[in-house]
Order: C-alpha cells, then sequence, then structure tokens
C-alpha cells in the first residue's frame, strides 16, 4: 500500500481553505519584504499599497492596488548603501513614514524619513529624523495612524544599553510638522540603559533575542495606552498619558519557559482581551512554539492567558523549509482602509502561510481559512516565508514573503 | 465596521446523493470521478473498487482514501459514516490528505439520508465545520412508473430531494418520459429534474444546491423556491399533487417569536415527523429573517440573514408532507404564536 503525498509536507505544493488568490506580484524581482504594510487612499480615489522591503538594496515600493486583481508596481526606492534595511512604514492621508534600521551600530542613515506621497509615483522627502549613534541601529518598527505621532522601536544617539542586543526602545515622535519631528516620549525596560538604577534584566536561557521593543501601537479611542511587544522583555501596555513620564500598567511574559520573542500585543477593546504575537526567528521548528496568545486583560494589573490559536502540526510544517509559526497579525488600524474585527484575526505564519480565525469563543479560538503559498521561485528557504499581512475595508488580503516571493492578495470566504 | 464571520461561508458544503437500487448511482459516481470538475472534491462511497476506476487516473492511494490524478479525493466508508467524515476532515485539517472543498456522498443502498443529515447536525464538530448542501435524488425513468406504486421509499426520496436525477432516459419514448416527469413533479414541484443519459452529468449540477451564506442576497429566494423577477412567492407554481404526498406553502403575516415557532416546529415534528418530509422556509423572527430547513425530523440550525433578501417580510413556510393538510399546520403555528403573546 502506498502512503499518500503529505500534502503539507511539500512545500512546493499551495494549501487553501475559503481563500482564493486574487493576483500575485513579484514586484519586479525584487520579492522580499518587511512588515511594513500600509494602505493610502488618495484624494482621487486610487489604493496604493506601500510595502518596505526586508532588505537592501530596495528600500519601499509603491504598488497601485486599486483594481486588486490587477496590482501595478508604480514606484521602487533604492536604499543608500547595503548596510541598511527599512523593513517597516506606515502611511496616514498622504504622508509615508519609513524606518531606516543599519547592520551595526553606528552607521548612518539610521531613523525615520517622511515623505509626502500626494502624488504617488513621486514620493517627496519632508524630512529625516536621526535615530543614529554609537550604540544605535536606529528604528527597526514604527506605528503611525493619526497624523501627529509615530511610536516606535528605535536606538538614539543619547543611548547606550547595557547589553548590544537591547539597543531599541519605545520612542514617540511628535510629527504634527511633519517637517520637523520632534521627540514627544520614551521608555525603556528599566536595568537595559547604561546608568540605570535597576540592575539589567536576566538574559533569556536559550534564545537571547533581547530586551528590545518590536511592536508599539497606540489607538485614538485609547490614546493614553502604548501596546508594545517587547521582545523577550514580554508584553506591556503604558500609560502614556504624560508623554514625559510613561508609567507600565501591565506586564505578561510567557519566558522563560517558553523561548521568548514577544512581537505585538492588539488589543480588542470591547472584549477585554490582547491577542499577543510571538515571532518566530529559527528555521524549522527550532524555537517552537511560537503561537498567538489570548490574554484575559479585564484586570490591567493581571492579564491571564486563556487559549492560543490553533495552528497546524509543526512535525509537518517545519519540515517545509524556513520559518514556522507566528509573527505579524493585521492589527486593526483605526485608518479608513482597514479591516476591523473583534472577532476575525488574520496573521502571517511563515511557511504557515496566511491564516484566519475566529475567536468570538476566547477559550476555543477556531481556524475557519488560510492560504499557503507554494514555495516561491528560488526561495532560499524552499518554502513561502509569508512576513506580513494587512487586510483593507474591504475584507481583501495583501500578504507579503519575506525573500522574493513578493505580494499576495487574496479573497476571503468566511 | 466590524466584520463578523457569516454563518455558513466557511463551511465545507456536503452533497448526499440518494436513489433507490438500480437508479443508476454506480454508472452515475463512476462517470462523475473523472471529470476536471471533482477537483478539491472529496466523494464519500461505500466501496472504491465497486466503481471500477481506471489504473491510470489513480495518483496514489492508501487504505480507504484514493487520490485522482484530477484532484477528486475518493474515501469509502469505513466504520460508519460519522466516522468517516471527521477522519476526512482531520486528516484534511493536518495536511494528510489533500485540500478539498466540498464533499459529496453517495452510499450504495443509502435509501434513506436521514441518518446521514442527523450526524451532520448532531455531531459537533461536523456541525461546526460542514455545512449540508443539498439531496438529489436519482430515479431510474424506465422502472419508476412501476416501482412508484409499489414502493413506498421511492416516493419519499424524491419528495425530499432539492434536485432529481432522471437517469436511463434514453431507454423510453418523449411521452413516457414526459409522464414520468410529471409523475415526480406531483410529488415534489420544486426540485428541479434533470435528464441524465449514461450517467454523464456535469458535477455543478451537484453543487449549490442549499444555502451558502447568512448574507441576503437573491439566491435565497431561490433556495425558498421564489423567483425573484416572477415575483412569486413560495408555491404558486405548484399544482396538481400525488394522493398522499402534498406540497404546502403557508404565509404568516404576523411575526413570530423564536420560541413560538420553534415550539409549534418541534410539536409538529414530534407527533408527525415521519410525514413531514421536507420543510424550508424564511422566518419573520421579531421582525428578523431567518432561514429554517428540515428533512423529515431533522432540522438544520436555523440562519440569521443579515438582512431580508426582498421587500416581503412575511413568514413563508413550504412544506412536503404525507397526508397532512395545510390547514392543520396553518393552525398550529398560528396557536401557537398566539399563545405565546
Amino acid at each position: 500500500m502506498t502512503q499518500l503525498p503529505q500534502a503539507s509536507s511539500q512545500a512546493d505544493q499551495t494549501l487553501s481553505r475559503n481563500m482564493t488568490l486574487l493576483a500575485h506580484h513579484e514586484l519586479g524581482g525584487f520579492g522580499g519584504l518587511g512588515e511594513g504594510m500600509g494602505l493610502q487612499i488618495t484624494k482621487t480615489g486610487r489604493r496604493i499599497m506601500w510595502l518596505a522591503h526586508e532588505s537592501a538594496p530596495k528600500n519601499f515600493s509603491g504598488v497601485d492596488v486599486t483594481d486588486p486583481k490587477n496590482p501595478k508596481l508604480i514606484v521602487q526606492t533604492d536604499l543608500p548603501h547595503m548596510q541598511l534595511r527599512s523593513n517597516s512604514l506606515d502611511v496616514w492621508g498622504d504622508i509615508l513614514a519609513v524606518a531606516y534600521q543599519t547592520q551595526t551600530v553606528g552607521l548612518k542613515p539610521a531613523g525615520v524619513d517622511l515623505f509626502d506621497v500626494s502624488d504617488p509615483e513621486h514620493p517627496k522627502l519632508l524630512s529625516h529624523f536621526d535615530c543614529s549613534g554609537p550604540h544605535s541601529r536606529g528604528v527597526h518598527a514604527l506605528w503611525f495612524v493619526d497624523g501627529k505621532y509615530i511610536h516606535m522601536s528605535s536606538g538614539s544617539g543619547d543611548f547606550e544599553p547595557t547589553h548590544p542586543l537591547d539597543d531599541q526602545f519605545y520612542r514617540i515622535l511628535d510629527v504634527s510638522d511633519p517637517t520637523n519631528p520632534v521627540e514627544a516620549g520614551r521608555w525603556w525596560y528599566p536595568g537595559t540603559r547604561v546608568g540605570d538604577e535597576a540592575p539589567p534584566p536576566p538574559r533569556h536561557p536559550k534564545f537571547d533575542t533581547g530586551y528590545r521593543v518590536h511592536n508599539s501601537n497606540v489607538y485614538p479611542r485609547q490614546a493614553d495606552r502604548a501596546y508594545v511587544g517587547y521582545i523577550d522583555g514580554g508584553a506591556f501596555v503604558l500609560d502614556i498619558s504624560d508623554m514625559k513620564n510613561i508609567k507600565v500598567v501591565s506586564h505578561w511574559n510567557h519566558s522563560p519557559p517558553l523561548n521568548g520573542f514577544i512581537h505585538t500585543v492588539l488589543p480588542l477593546f470591547d472584549r477585554n482581551l490582547w491577542m499577543v504575537s510571538d515571532e518566530c526567528v529559527r528555521d524549522d521548528g527550532e524555537d517552537w512554539p511560537k503561537l498567538v496568545w489570548v490574554i484575559d486583560s479585564r484586570d490591567e494589573k493581571n492579564p491571564v492567558s486563556i487559549s492560543t490559536f490553533p495552528m497546524p502540526p509543526v512535525e509537518v510544517f517545519s519540515k517545509r523549509g524556513g520559518r514556522y509559526g507566528a509573527h505579524n497579525l493585521h492589527e486593526n488600524l483605526p485608518v479608513p482602509g482597514s479591516f476591523y474585527s473583534d472577532t476575525i484575526i488574520i496573521g502571517s505564519f511563515f511557511n504557515g502561510g496566511i491564516r484566519v480565525f475566529d475567536t468570538t469563543d476566547p477559550y476555543r479560538v477556531e481556524e475557519i481559512a488560510y492560504y499557503v503559498p507554494g514555495a516561491p521561485k528560488l526561495s532560499p528557504a524552499g518554502a513561502v516565508q509569508i512576513n506580513d499581512v494587512y487586510v483593507d475595508e474591504n475584507a481583501i488580503v495583501y500578504g507579503v514573503d519575506r525573500f522574493g516571493g513578493g505580494l499576495y492578495i487574496l479573497e476571503m470566504n468566511i | 465596521m466590524n466584520f463578523k464571520r457569516d454563518a455558513l461561508a466557511s463551511k465545507i458544503p456536503v452533497t448526499i446523493i440518494t436513489g433507490f437500487l438500480g437508479s443508476g448511482k454506480t454508472t452515475l459516481i463512476s462517470k462523475l470521478v473523472r471529470q476536471p470538475e471533482m477537483n478539491r472534491v472529496a466523494l464519500v462511497i461505500n466501496e472504491v473498487g465497486e466503481i471500477g476506476i481506471d489504473h491510470d487516473l489513480v495518483a496514489s492511494s492508501t487504505e480507504n482514501i484514493t487520490l485522482l490524478s484530477n484532484g477528486c479525493i475518493c474515501c469509502s466508508v469505513r466504520t460508519d459514516m460519522q466516522e468517516t467524515l471527521r477522519d476526512l476532515f482531520a486528516k484534511r485539517s493536518v495536511g494528510e490528505i489533500f485540500d478539498f472543498d466540498r464533499i459529496i456522498i453517495e452510499t450504495t443502498g443509502l435509501a434513506d439520508p436521514a441518518p446521514v443529515l442527523q450526524t451532520l447536525v448532531s455531531d459537533t464538530l461536523l456541525e461546526a465545520q460542514f455545512r449540508f448542501d443539498g439531496l438529489v435524488t436519482l430515479v431510474d425513468a424506465v422502472n419508476f412508473p412501476l416501482l412508484k406504486d409499489q414502493q413506498k421509499e421511492i416516493v419519499k426520496q424524491i419528495a425530499i430531494a432539492d434536485k432529481v436525477l432522471l437517469t436511463k432516459t434514453d431507454l423510453i419514448d418523449s411521452s413516457s418520459l414526459e409522464k414520468v416527469q410529471s409523475d415526480i413533479r406531483k410529488i415534489n414541484g420544486q426540485a428541479p429534474i434533470i435528464l441524465v443519459t449514461q450517467g454523464q452529468i456535469n458535477p455543478k449540477e451537484l453543487m449549490s444546491l442549499g444555502l451558502s451564506t447568512s448574507k441576503s442576497n437573491e439566491k435565497i429566494l431561490s433556495f425558498l423556491g421564489e423567483s425573484p423577477s416572477e415575483g412569486k412567492y413560495l408555491g404558486q407554481f405548484i399544482q396538481a399533487h400525488d394522493s398522499e404526498i402534498k406540497t404546502l406553502s403557508l404565509r404568516f403575516k404576523e411575526p413570530f417569536t423564536w420560541k413560538a415557532f420553534s415550539s409549534a416546529l418541534e410539536l409538529l415534528s414530534n407527533l408527525r415527523g415521519p410525514d413531514l418530509l421536507r420543510m424550508k422556509g424564511i422566518v419573520n423572527v421579531d421582525g428578523k429573517p431567518v432561514v429554517v430547513q428540515g428533512v423529515q425530523h431533522i432540522f438544520h440550525p436555523p440562519v440569521y440573514l443579515n438582512d431580508w433578501p426582498s421587500s416581503d417580510y412575511d413568514t413563508r413556510l413550504v412544506f412536503i408532507t404525507r397526508n397532512i393538510e395545510a390547514e392543520t399546520i396553518n393552525t398550529l403555528f398560528k396557536t401557537v404564536r398566539d399563545l405565546n403573546h
């Protein structure tokens, strides 16, 4: 008797449930994309998906997705040198904010660029906010949804970490005048800055990825709270009502004993829940489990984990190639072109593709759709590595591959 | 906007094929499996060996699952249907078999589809992941005139069908064929009748017979047997009827509470379940539209639509019954509704 070929273990196979591919664009051969995705709706009604590249030589690309079945690459910019990556961006109105992170400390440009993209084919630089310094690599991830503040994970010229991996902390920029951004506030994990009273925090015993901010999300409906994934430091909710005197309101960490790297804290305000996503950073399941956690946040002082998103078996997916595990979520951006749901959560899972979950019962989250593209051509991982996902207000899903697969545009049947 | 999941859209549709012995099921299935439209369809049958699949059509196989080169997944029933369906879903979830987007069930000797339907409704996993997408009955055009008076099962299978496939139509003359179709319509005036020659049908004829979304649209009216373009309400086109089997169309202008409606339906089902062959309808529950359907005593979970599919906000129900009068059901529902005030 022959064995049936295991569909999920064959990385060349596309797997899908309740999702249909509308279009796929390889971005002119530069399909390696990071975790910066933002949808601009121009004054003339065009829809431009801005995408930050994962690594040099490209900086960011603009794809016209007015017709999601026929995406068109309209602009693609270059980084000034190869030891730099953008990786993160957001767009608010016609202002595009792009992050720059250098490969090693001390290099430039490290910080944030602000562009006027009212003419999307011709982005115009408005300003550069410099975050470089002898101990800084610049900005890893930023959040810009209100036209006034950028919340970001950043180093600074005046910040010396106690451990080299702890070089990016939470910074807030006031960009109400986009030609002149100024710092409005900052917070770092106690003990991670030279000169702190608190001792440096203990390193993770197995996978030391650092006490460093990844995503820092602030929503206008709760503008006094920042929801921060602090990598090995865990999940934080910060009171930013006084940006010069930021305080910790909540803290939750599953590591150790788990494998660290808390990436995103997505609050569902009306349900008193957070969706907390890890990031998988090792290949072949080495740092499994990397999951999405459901946290009951009714008591700010005592957040409690009540379930995790169900995932297909690591025994199968870890053999597909590359990374397998959680990473980014669609974060219900409070902007016109964004999908909003307090029950349906969509995430990117590297070779697990794009997966859609119904959290109506938060104790028993249900997977209701997925799309795992077959391995992109010449993929160094041998499998797709969906790095990020964005869903628009029409429930069209945009997913990007980390290495070369480019942009996937999908429809859900849910 | 706060996007909520559609109650039905993400569920895997399940079509059930039934038919009396000799109605041509084996021939139909053996032709069906070869079609390219059967890609990503799981076909659940008694024995894969029975349908004589060419060796060169088989991509790979294991104990009870055969993957065909056109993407069709043939699965034979092991212990029982419930376990087979659960197993199919579990294997799909973990990637042990290729993805399928729908299931067609045809089991030889399945004279009564009620147990399969009961399984779909009562098993928690199956109810959450699958939805009933229609019942297709095969009828042998040649032998039907003789069998319909001798075999109550055949009449019942036709009465509960969403679609009737009339087989062996090349073996009778046209006037006999017309008489057969007319007799079938007396039993079930709603189900379309498709003429089949030598088992050849387009797989799409077996699909999308059921309610696929809770988002209001015109297709819901078709599902309920209404024609939006003609403006008819349920049942106006139904004409003559079989002596025992009747299609009853009922309309209620006043809304129900769910308690009243479900109590009435439960009472009717308790007292006359075996004679309630099929029902479908749209119910005005406190002003909101709810689609209901059942086969015999098995009722599917009600589907709350997001909006009314048309400007008609009355409750409209169609029953196919054996020896039950419309007035009886009418009175029952009205009385229970009034009691609940």
